[in-house]
């Protein structure tokens, strides 16, 4: 349900039917966690339990495993494959559950499984993988006996220096209801809409060609159940995802792809990409291989051909055409937020700060840590200024030029979990945007090879026709939905210990978080 | 040209000045801006500041009232209070001090002990700041010296600079230029307090700025009345909030010489450390100091002709370096080896003023990038009173012309022409420089070249009309006219009446023909005529046709000035104005007004004069609410820079015309999706961006980055495309161009195959001459990038001669036209013979004879095109009954 806070009527005004594209009944959705468990039979564990001939088949370890890893199906002597990605490894020693210990004929062995030292990578390391699964899996946090380290990855850099700084006993103690995490996403009194979403964060936007359309609409699903948004991308705006419209975001972007008048009036925030975090200066492209039927058809371009959106837009070389670029936006469609991304280079400031007097609401600055596998290592790498710089770098030039409070600003790039939205918020960002870490809930494996060939092993990031249907709708908006409830739980707690009433208090506050490098061994602990 | 020893010993008594003053290198922008608008003109006839006012208040929307600033060369010696003399052979220096009490200091290190000071005061400013509208902070003081350099101060310097076998003038030009930047030193570049700089250091040169908008300028220090040849404005966009002081504004000075800027360099630094290596150090920070300062190395202390200097600026390049004559090459080939690194990367657009007093001239020239980033428009008026012009916008040229005709009706509102340079092309080099120079003892004429010297071709036709005199006709032909016209009216026969009209008006007077188009106007009043006439004014204002000696410009006005008259004595919406007129009218005043259209009530007419360039209130917003309203057919006039016309309707809307007259701005029909959008002029950039369905026409040229990202519609140009049309373009728009592009056309075009619905560019490369005939232009495309990286769609380019090569293309390759393609593009080219009159048979005429259209047309389309077109391998996914049971629920 949209929570536009302008009265109904007052919005109909804001609203002239006419200029609208048609309206179609929106969908609802409900943000009840439900389990959702993988889509695969033998997910990837990170312990394996072996089984020697020694087993007598008594049974015993099937009846008291509380997670239910061992598996014998009725009416069958012999064990199945466990469910291994459920077991919980050694913590269950203590416990009287430990099914090795239990076992009369000694026959059962818990190893970590090698398969794990293959997953992730130091920015996505394989325990984070595997508690976003399960948080997607089971909507919270998964459980300390499951002993994953997600908090922080293992880059040496960025979220991964830095801790919050929890005071032993919080200033306030507040009850989990007392706490906002609502955001406000127009700040400028200019008789737009004054959008609030639930959460301190909205989906990223991923083009339909570089994910399938599944993909899409979970996100888009699970916006309207969390009552947040998720970005279509450039690549055009699919029929299928009018009935999100009120939750969703279209991109204005350097290619065009798709984008309409029509697509422009039909949301309630467009966003203006210049650049992605991952590869500034670089564009966006897709490659031929992905270009099927469907993606060339919705984007009017022929199959087959790598289709590349170039850097900059082309009618846009300074400030003062951003300006006329937004407001032709604001003229086609005269409710809509407008959202400037940009990367975010050495004087990305100055980029906010003439964003905000050219008329943007929303700054959205992407960092470098985050991209798929579609964008480039060495970019990656090498380019955009590291985000937890940027996020402070922007924050203080905006509060400096006394505009802080006329916009909102986004960051993205890298924020992984909600410790990752909690550390960009206490630097000064007033929310985020997330892309991977919705990707990881509907498994992927950061293998990443999402630009090369038909796409996704694991039927996310493909339009391919015999890989996208491997994955289900609802299960995939339950998994997002979980997500999102996993990690407002979590950023509840959070604020709760640092005793605030709601992540705007949390905005700037540096003095919450401690960097690694610069704090000594006593005041880590 | 000065030999090697002089340069360096004048680059060697810069390094001596900035080891003595310490001078820190500084490479890294002090503040960012962004694109900017800019605006210069000159006369022949010194005209007063405040024509400079109007043309700045139309680009507003390109500043942000941070920064504003205006120069002017070649003043009347009278209103100084100074004689002709001390004018012409004394530096004119203006100081700005920030600190009022600074000047004392100043003036006993800086000035007195270096200068014969023949007249200074301190310009006079309005009481109270705060009552100039547009003004952010209190402007400086600025004090004006007419200096000479001591003659001991100056033979000491020659001496110990060993710079005795210059000429004496360039040695005290390097002294000006030394001492300012010793006093920008001490009372601005240096750490701490900003107390005082110089704005500008030329002979009959001055430079002011404001913190605020530029138009201020004129009204603050009171200078509206104050006359020059040249004026350059700038209205600038620093992306920093807070500003205390116009240091950092433009114009920048060089000896001589003010320059403004519109764009953003990407390799600042690059040219400040070429600048280091010649000890020029930046005491600004912005690229537009950093510019100025170039313009003046190369100027005097190279001494390089001002076509080396645009070439050293911006570079010939590709296929128009190879088609530049083989001695031509080779000296650029030097230049371009030596200064690439001073050379401005990225986009800008440079407007230059000034006084050459060697050569006795006072100089206005623009110079764009090789890329042509940035919009530019030139313009020039010729008669007795001729003005070059030069602007961002084209309205901004309108505002010019309209401000200087009303103070003098010899200057026609209506230039000779208007036209775009491409950047550092072998046709024009990127730049016009227009000159005034003295003819006789005191008749200044203005010319107009190119970068290598050609002069700009002009109409042909002479014969002004006087403006100041009413209609003067004798009964006889005023009987004549009057038969003509009123006889034979009728609302079926307006095509007849036009071609009427066309024939006979070589023959009638300036008078007749006013006359002529009065009584078309005035038949207007017969609501069941009105549509009538305004279709013949508006054919006698699109098409071409033969004019014998009169100036064009003229006969456009008068036809436009009737139109007006049409549209202005229209109806309006209120309930009193009681009228069966078809047509009704709306302006700024009126908008409250308005109301659903009445049975009889076809067209709402909206004066867009005025509107504001955007936001709510803009016409075109406007416009979209009496279409929500139920209006179905606009004609939008008096249009001053407006955006966004024809945007915001969404689709359905079939059933929609718009008809665009005088200056409409950027963004037009950007996103059209069904209507009808008709321009009748030029139309500037970024035109149907994203355009989905419809028909846009221009009747004359169109600006950059056209149809970008299209994905369909049906646009007929008669003129040229400036930079960048159709990039990015996917679908099946179809597109005829009648003249050519500067470049870059259909870059990265995806438009599937034309022969399978897919979308194609016809390019005719054609122009119509004085005798409204075909000619085709040397080439129909002169740039070297065409259909670049297409994967789809294909160009149909006229071109008998097979004048185009391989070297423009870049994954694209020329195939012969097939029967089946002409059956494609015919039923376009009838369309563009109807709207323009542009006959067919005579495309296919090439010298004297028909051809056949495969002789005459090659198609383009992507090199290696063929990838199998097979439609089963991928499907989209069906679960739409998941969606609409979830809808249902």
């Amino acid at each position: 349900m949209a929570n536009f806070s302008v009265p109904e009527n007052q919005l109909k005004e804001l609203l002239p039917a006419q200029t609208m594209a048609t309206r179609v009944p929106q969908y609802q959705c409900d943000r009840t966690v439900r389990p959702a468990p993988p889509r695969y039979r033998n997910e990837i564990s990170k312990y394996i339990i072996r089984r020697s001939d020694q087993c007598i088949r008594c049974g015993k370890c099937a009846a008291i495993c509380p997670q239910q890893v061992h598996i014998r199906k009725p009416g069958y002597e012999y064990f199945a494959e466990g469910r291994y990605h459920a077991c919980i490894g050694p913590s269950c020693e203590n416990t009287d559950n430990y099914c090795v210990a239990k076992c009369p004929q000694g026959a059962l062995e818990i190893t970590e499984n090698p398969m794990i030292e293959a997953l992730g990578d130091y920015r996505w390391p394989s325990d984070m993988i595997l508690a976003t699964w399960k948080m997607a899996e089971s909507g919270d946090v998964p459980p300390a006996e499951y002993g994953y380290e997600y908090e922080y990855g293992d880059s040496g850099g960025g979220f991964d220096k830095l801790r919050l700084k929890f005071p032993k006993t919080p200033a306030v103690v507040l009850g989990l209801d007392e706490i906002d995490t609502s955001l406000e996403l127009n700040r400028r009194d200019d008789g737009r809409p004054r959008i609030k979403i639930d959460v301190p964060w909205y989906g990223g936007g991923m083009s339909f060609g570089s994910v399938s359309n599944t993909t899409q609409l979970a996100k888009a699903r699970a916006a309207v159940a969390w009552n947040t948004f998720t970005c279509t991308g450039e690549g055009g705006y699919m029929e299928r995802l009018r009935p999100y419209d009120d939750h969703v975001i279209t991109q204005v972007a350097t290619g065009l792809f798709g984008v309409r008048e029509e697509t422009i009036q039909r949301v309630p925030i467009v966003e203006f990409k210049y650049a992605q975090g991952a590869k500034p200066g670089l564009g966006g492209h897709l490659l031929g291989d992905k270009n099927t039927i469907s993606v060339s058809r919705m984007r009017e371009a022929v199959k087959g051909i790598s289709l590349f959106s170039p850097f900059p837009f082309h009618s846009v070389y300074s400030i003062e055409d951003h300006m006329k670029h937004i407001d032709w936006i604001k003229h086609i469609n005269r409710r809509a937020l407008v959202s400037t991304k940009v990367s975010t280079p050495t004087d990305v400031d100055m980029v906010a700060v003439g964003s905000y007097y050219a008329g943007t609401h929303i700054i959205h600055i992407d960092g470098g840590y985050g991209g798929t596998g579609a964008a480039p290592d060495i970019a990656k790498k090498n380019i955009a200024m590291p985000i937890e710089y940027a996020i402070p770098k922007v924050h203080g030039f905006l509060e400096a030029e006394g505009v802080r409070d006329g916009i909102t600003l986004i960051a993205s790039g890298g924020i992984r979990n909600p410790y990752d939205v909690a550390k960009a918020i206490a630097l000064g960002a007033d929310g985020v945007v997330i892309g991977t870490a919705e990707l990881i809930a509907l498994g992927c494996v950061r293998c990443t090879r999402c630009e090369s060939g038909r796409g996704c092993p694991r039927s996310i990031a493909t339009t391919d026709a015999e890989l996208a249907p491997q994955m289900d709708l609802d299960w995939a908006t339950q998994r997002v939905v979980n997500l999102y409830n996993a990690w407002r739980k979590e950023l509840v707690c959070i604020l709760g210990k640092l005793g605030l009433r709601s992540v705007k208090e949390l905005r700037g506050r540096t003095d919450l978080l401690l960097h690694m490098d610069y704090t000594s061994g006593k005041e880590q602990s | 040209m000065k030999n090697v020893e002089t340069i360096q010993r004048l680059l060697h008594c810069k390094k001596r000045l900035v080891h003595e003053l310490d001078v820190p290198k500084m490479v890294r922008k002090g503040e960012e801006e962004g694109g900017c608008g800019v605006v210069g003109f000159c006369c022949s006839e010194p005209v007063a500041g405040r024509h400079i006012h109007e043309p700045s208040k139309q680009m507003h929307n390109r500043g942000n009232g941070k920064g504003g600033g205006i120069a002017a060369v070649g003043f009347v010696p009278e209103q100084l209070g100074v004689s002709r003399d001390v004018l012409d052979n004394c530096y004119m220096l203006h100081i700005a001090l920030l600190d009022p009490g600074v000047r004392e200091e100043m003036e006993k290190r800086f000035i007195t002990p270096h200068f014969d000071v023949k007249s200074l005061n301190r310009l006079d400013t309005c009481d109270d700041w705060k009552t100039v509208p547009g003004l952010a902070v209190k402007p400086p003081d600025v004090w004006r010296y007419f200096v000479q350099v001591k003659p001991k101060v100056l033979e000491a310097f020659s001496k110990q600079h060993l710079l005795q076998s210059l000429d004496p003038e360039k040695i005290a030009d390097e002294f000006v230029n030394q001492n300012s930047f010793k006093l920008n030193q001490e009372y601005y570049a240096s750490l701490g307090e900003q107390r005082a700089f110089v704005l500008s250091h030329g002979k009959n040169v001055m430079i002011l700025k404001v913190v605020g908008y530029a138009e201020a300028v004129t009204q603050y220090y009171k200078i509206e009345d104050l006359c020059a040849h040249v004026w350059i404005a700038h209205q600038r966009y620093p992306t920093k909030g807070r500003v205390w002081h116009p240091g950092g504004a433009h114009p920048f000075a060089g000896i001589n010489m003010a320059l403004v800027h519109n764009g953003d360099f990407a390799n600042y630094h690059s040219v400040s450390e070429y600048l280091h290596q010649r000890s020029i150090y930046p005491q600004f920070l912005t690229d537009t100091e950093v510019s100025a300062l170039m313009f003046d190395l190369l100027d005097r202390t190279y001494e390089y002709p001002l076509e080396y200097i645009i070439e050293a600026l911006a570079p010939t390049t590709e296929l128009d370096f190879d088609r530049l004559p083989p001695d031509k090459q080779k000296i650029y080939r030097a230049i371009q080896a030596t200064h690439i690194h001073g050379s401005p990367d990225g986009p800008w657009f440079f407007i230059i003023a000034r006084n050459q007093t060697r050569q006795k001239q006072y100089q206005l020239l623009g110079i764009t990038d090789t890329a042509m980033l940035r919009p530019q428009v030139f313009a020039f008026c010729d008669g007795d009173v001729q003005v070059g012009l030069i602007a961002s916008e084209k309205q901004a040229i309108d505002a010019t012309l309209h401000s200087l005709s009303r103070a003098d009706t010899r200057i026609c509102p209506v230039a000779e022409r208007y036209w775009n340079a491409r950047g550092g092309s072998h046709a024009d080099g990127g730049s016009f420089i227009f000159n005034v120079t003295l003819n006789g003892d005191s008749q200044y004429r203005v010319t107009c070249t190119d970068k290598f010297g050609e002069p700009v071709p002009m109409p042909k036709g002479s014969e002004p009309c006087d403006f100041s005199q009413e209609i003067l006709l004798s009964d006889e032909s005023e009987e004549r006219v009057h038969t003509v016209i009123n006889e034979r009216f009728a609302p079926d026969n307006t095509f007849k009446i036009f071609e009427m009209i066309c024939e006979l008006l070589p023959q009638w007077s300036f008078d007749e023909i006013r006359y002529a188009c009065r009584q078309i106007a005035q038949q207007a009043r017969d609501a069941a005529k009105t549509a009538a006439a305004i279709e013949i004014l508006t054919l006698m204002n699109d098409r071409k046709y033969p004019y014998s000696n009169k100036k064009k410009s003229h006969i456009i006005h008068i036809i436009r000035e009737e139109l007006k008259r049409i549209f202005l004595t229209l109806p309006g919406l209120a309930a009193e104005q009681k009228s069966d007129n078809a047509f009704r009218l709306i302006n700024f005043d009126t908008k409250d007004t308005l109301r659903p259209p009445g049975d009889s009530e076809t067209t709402l007419v909206i004066d867009a004069s005025g509107f504001s360039a955007e936001g709510s209130n803009c016409d075109a917003f406007l416009l979209v609410d009496a279409y929500m309203q139920g209006w179905r057919h606009f004609i939008v006039f008096n249009c001053k820079g407006q955006r966004y016309i024809g945007c915001g309707l969404g689709p359905k809307t079939d059933d929609v015309t718009i008809d665009v007259y005088d200056s409409a701005g950027d963004y037009l029909g950007s996103g059209l999706d069904g209507l009808t959008l008709n321009v009748h002029g030029n139309a500037q950039d970024q035109l149907g961006q994203i355009f989905k369905r419809g028909k846009l026409v221009i009747h004359g040229d169109v600006g950059q980055t056209f149809m970008y990202g299209a994905k369909g519609g049906e646009v007929y140009v008669l003129g040229n495309a400036a930079g960048r049309p159709l990039i990015n373009s996917v679908g099946c728009p179809k597109v005829v161009i009648n003249g050519t592009c500067l470049d870059f056309l259909a870059e990265s075009f995806m438009a599937g195959d034309p022969l399978k619905g897919g979308g194609f560019v016809i390019l005719n490369g054609i122009r119509l001459d004085e005798e409204a005939n075909i000619v085709s232009l040397p080439e129909p495309y002169p740039g070297s990038n065409l259909f670049s990286l297409a994967s789809g769609g294909a160009i149909y380019v006229r071109d008998p001669h097979q004048v185009m090569v391989d070297e423009q293309l870049n994954a694209g390759q020329y195939v012969s036209l097939t029967d089946q393609d002409w059956d494609l593009i015919l039923p376009y080219l009838e369309e563009n013979e109807r709207l323009f009159g542009i006959k067919v048979k005579d495309l296919l005429t090439v010298d004297d004879k028909l051809r056949k259209p495969s002789d005459v047309y090659r198609k383009v389309i992507p090199a290696g095109s063929g990838v199998p077109d097979s439609e089963t391998d991928d499907v989209m996914i069906e679960d739409q009954e998941t969606e609409e049971m979830a809808i249902s629920h």
